[in-house]
């Protein structure tokens, strides 16, 4: 919606009212929605202004209703946000019920002004300014409310609440919430906070990438909070103080689902449908569960009792877990229909490396391995003999947890070749610096053209030296191999890591099931169904080597997809997905109030010295201490931002 | 050593203090209320507001969490620094218009009476007890509410976990407004805070036969220090 009565967004003032609809001005920075979840948007408030579509609102109780929410969110630890917003509050109620004074509009100016000036944190001053604007842009309307006598009119209203690193968490994750109660060391409240939206606190609490702190408005000032590691601490007081963890379910009864893949989306979608009472089996074709979390994630990341409690966890909600059985050879999906399976999940993951095109790689010689079979080899027990030198191919997660685990193994000379820069290395920041600070070494701009052997034995890669031209369709400079730089690198072993796929040799080609050029499974990217009514498909098999978080992201839609597929028969935007497509159109960035921060230094957990590191597979990071969880928490700037959306008048 | 200027003064500071350290030992006053040396900064009551200066930009905050730094210039009393603080005084007087403690404050402050008025409530929030429940005794009994969207909380409030409390007093000794009282009544403590009663036994000397203190923060120091079960059978004044 840019035809607005009325607009103090971002800056800017827009200010149509007394104009024929024809002549509006309109707003250009933002997209206000006309709808929300089925109803009208009549005006919306946030810690960017005021929007107002409807000239009828009663913008006086719409801001004291802004407030109420308000207070919900302030912490009470500081005098003039909580005791501030309590007087405003009680003035404002007053002016709305037609029992205010003019003087009142001079107390609401000063405590605005007072708390934006001098509250401890930045969560009040930000939900301040809407009502500093309805009390200049809406004089008149106090004016009325006060003159009148009376209370008028009010609006219906909807509260939600955002900030950037929920808006970057792909299962946007309530992280201020649980923060607080970190902060607050509610820790069972905390994590039960976490389990709404994350299955696997204690794995994502180690293993995931992040995005959150990426996006944290602490960059601006000194480094991100420490998100990922408060939400482990959260998790592991759990484990540490004995107890496990209780669930409301739904009641059981409704019908079966099959879910292919015990990986993370596999798992979370499992999680979310038994809560919500269906009966869940999953068909795995690995001997233990876990996916990609499993043979993907060495345990010195994530070690293996840890994933199996979580797993377990889920198992106890009903859902069964069959393993060895493989979609296409053991089990169709013909036959789960017959079976009685009302809808389907395939999460079958992107287990099967990417062809890798040099001369003898085929030719069969012992020594040449693919990435992921070799990470699923290791992690699965199977005993690999360490030689001295290996070669990983690659510059992704895959490539240096391959050269950390054979590290780990007894390899005593461990390369990366990698063909571009550090800067257009894929890989993670930190595990790249991990890996090097164990003794990884890494050979940019170069790749391997040949094998070469002695016999049946690898004894080196050809490689040829690149570099970097114009930038290719992933937006990095694209490799160029430099002629006639052929050197060779001595090895007894080469890891071919350059990327992974989805197996779909599953489908048999019969089924409605709609493959994508990329070679993965094509789904509605908001139901995320099929082209086979009742199959639905996400995970690493949709998106193609994505995040454990983004997978487990996936399953919950998924779940929630399927429930009303077999509930309602259609498929609907939640509410989730409806404030997501909101807050990005209102561009919520990271932004911080004005002023001074101090800088505070982000706690770090401890870790094994790297020399010891490579000595086992036992997990590298250590949890944060209690105190330094504390400390890590009050690290939050709060720059979470309240929003309030009038919908439809009240009756 | 960091060098800074405080109401134009130069002072040095150590590494790592905070602005209200600087000022305290340049003997340069800012009145606090939240603020106790033996306990970490809240920032919390706003009264030790100071306004700063730094890379050309002037901001509002608290003396008592703000590091000191190379170059930062601190005005304790400017205009904005007295406006601010005496709105948070008015604010704090008008939560609890009945503290001596605040009384005092606000009279320092000029203030005779603040310009609104509030249901009195006996607690403002200033976190002491938290902080030395926690900090102090290590038990960490009482602790803020922590808000939140869908939590169904209207307002902030702080809570005691009558399980976790073992009726030491730290929070009535330091209470600035009287919010948390202790008294002992024959064989019992009665600890009583904004909505909560608790009941504590009190053990009886084995020689006086006075009662003297909780048996559950005697069990408490008892496991936590180590002592043998019977360490505490006699009150200080009979023990050898």
């Amino acid at each position: 919606m840019s035809k607005v009565v009325f607009s103090s967004w971002a800056g800017k003032v827009i200010d149509n009212r007394g104009l024929h609809p024809n002549k509006y001005a309109s707003v250009e920075n933002m997209k206000l929605p006309l709808q929300y979840d089925g109803h009208q948007v009549r005006a919306f408030m946030s810690w960017n202004g005021l929007v107002v579509a409807d000239d009828k609102v009663n913008i006086v109780d719409m801001a004291h209703s802004y407030l109420k929410e308000v207070q919900k969110l302030s912490c009470g630890e500081c005098a003039v946000g909580y005791l501030g917003i309590k007087i405003m509050l009680d003035i404002l109620a007053g002016i709305a019920n037609g029992k205010g004074t003019e003087e009142d509009i001079t107390l609401l100016h000063w405590l605005g002004a007072g708390i934006r000036e001098n509250a401890k944190c930045d969560f009040c001053p930000s939900a301040i300014t809407p009502i500093l604007h309805t009390l200049n842009y809406y004089k008149e309307e106090y004016g009325k409310s006060i003159a009148s006598r009376k209370g008028r009119a009010k609006s219906t209203y909807i509260a939600r609440v955002t900030a950037p690193c929920m808006e970057a968490c792909p299962a946007h994750q309530d992280i201020p919430g649980y923060i607080e109660l970190v902060r607050n060391r509610r820790y069972k409240e905390a994590l039960e906070l976490i389990r709404k939206t994350n299955c696997f606190p204690q794995v994502t609490g180690r293993a995931c990438v992040a995005f959150c702190e990426a996006n944290c408005t602490r960059n601006d000032v000194d480094s991100p909070v420490a998100i990922r590691a408060l939400k482990r601490f959260a998790a592991e007081y759990e484990m540490d103080s004995g107890s496990e963890p209780t669930f409301k379910k739904i009641k059981d009864g409704k019908p079966k689902i099959a879910v292919i893949g015990a990986g993370p989306a596999g798992l979370a979608a499992s999680y979310n449908l038994a809560l919500m009472g269906y009966k869940i089996t999953i068909f795995d074709e690995l001997s233990a569960a876990g996916g990609m979390a499993l043979v993907g994630i060495p345990p010195y990341r994530l070690p293996r009792d840890i994933l199996d409690r979580e797993v377990d966890i889920i198992r106890r909600l009903g859902v069964e877990i069959k393993l060895n059985t493989k979609l296409g050879r053991d089990i169709t999906l013909e036959q789960l229909s017959a079976e009685g399976f009302k809808a389907i999940f395939i999460a079958t993951g992107a287990h099967l490396g990417r062809e890798f095109n040099i001369e003898n790689w085929k030719e069969g010689y012992a020594g040449l391995i693919d990435g992921v079979k070799f990470l699923c080899d290791v992690n699965l027990g199977k005993k690999i003999k360490a030689k001295d030198r290996v070669i990983i191919v690659g510059g992704g997660n895959v490539a240096i947890d391959c050269a950390r685990t054979c590290l780990r193994i007894g390899f005593k000379d461990v390369t990366i070749v990698y063909r571009r820069s550090r800067v257009e290395m894929p890989g993670r920041k930190e595990e790249v610096e991990a890996a090097e600070e164990e003794g990884v070494k890494i050979h940019f701009l170069a790749t391997p053209v040949k094998v070469l052997t002695d016999g049946d034995k690898v004894t080196g890669a050809e490689c040829i030296k690149m570099e970097l031209g114009r930038p290719d369709a992933s937006g990095r400079r694209r490799p160029i191999p430099v002629k006639g730089s052929e050197f060779v690198l001595p090895t007894d072993m080469i890891i071919s890591a350059i990327g992974e796929a989805p197996d779909l040799s599953f489908l048999s080609g019969s089924e409605p099931i709609r493959i994508t050029e990329q070679g993965t499974i094509g789904v509605d990217p908001l139901s995320y169904q099929t082209s086979q009514a009742g199959v639905f498909s996400g995970g690493d098999c949709v998106t193609g080597p994505a995040t454990l978080i983004e997978a487990i992201a996936a399953g919950n839609r998924a779940a929630r997809s399927i429930d009303q597929y077999l509930t309602l028969g259609k498929i609907v935007q939640s509410e989730e997905e409806t404030i997501e497509s909101f807050t990005h159109d209102i561009g919520l960035s990271r932004q911080r109030e004005g002023g001074i921060t101090a800088k505070s230094p982000r706690q770090s957990p401890e870790q094994l010295l790297p020399p010891d590191r490579v000595l086992s597979f036992d997990e590298v990071e250590r949890c944060l201490t209690t105190e330094a969880a504390a400390r890590e928490a009050e690290r939050c700037l709060r720059c979470y931002r309240l929003m309030l959306l009038a919908v439809a008048s009240e009756s | 050593m960091v060098k800074l200027t405080i109401d134009n003064r130069k002072v040095e500071a150590e590494e790592g203090s905070t602005i209200l350290d600087a000022a305290s030992q340049a003997g340069i006053y800012i009145p606090t209320l939240c603020y106790h040396e033996s306990l970490s900064p809240g920032g919390s009551c706003r009264l030790c507001v100071v306004e700063i200066t730094a890379n050309g930009i002037s901001d509002l905050t608290a003396a008592c969490t703000y590091p000191v730094a190379e170059g930062l210039k601190v005005r304790t009393s400017s205009e904005k620094v007295v406006k601010a603080r005496g709105l948070a005084m008015e604010l704090l007087l008008a939560q609890r218009p009945h503290s001596s403690r605040l009384q005092q404050l606000a009279k320092e402050l000029g203030i005779d009476k603040p310009s609104f008025t509030l249901k009195e409530q006996e607690c403002i929030l200033c976190g002491l007890c938290v902080r030395t429940c926690h900090e102090i005794v290590g038990v960490s009994a009482i602790n803020f509410i922590a808000q939140g969207i869908d939590r169904g909380i209207d307002e902030p409030s702080i809570e005691v976990s009558s399980v976790k409390c073992i009726g030491c007093d730290s929070c009535a000794y330091i209470c600035p407004t009287d919010a948390i009282t202790v008294e002992d009544v024959a064989d019992t403590r009665v600890v009583t805070m904004p909505d909560t009663k608790m009941e504590f036994k009190l053990k009886k000397c084995k020689t006086c036969g006075k009662y003297w203190a909780p048996e559950k923060q005697l069990d408490y120091i008892i496991e936590k220090v180590g002592l043998a079960s019977d360490a505490f059978d006699n009150c200080p004044d009979c023990r050898d």
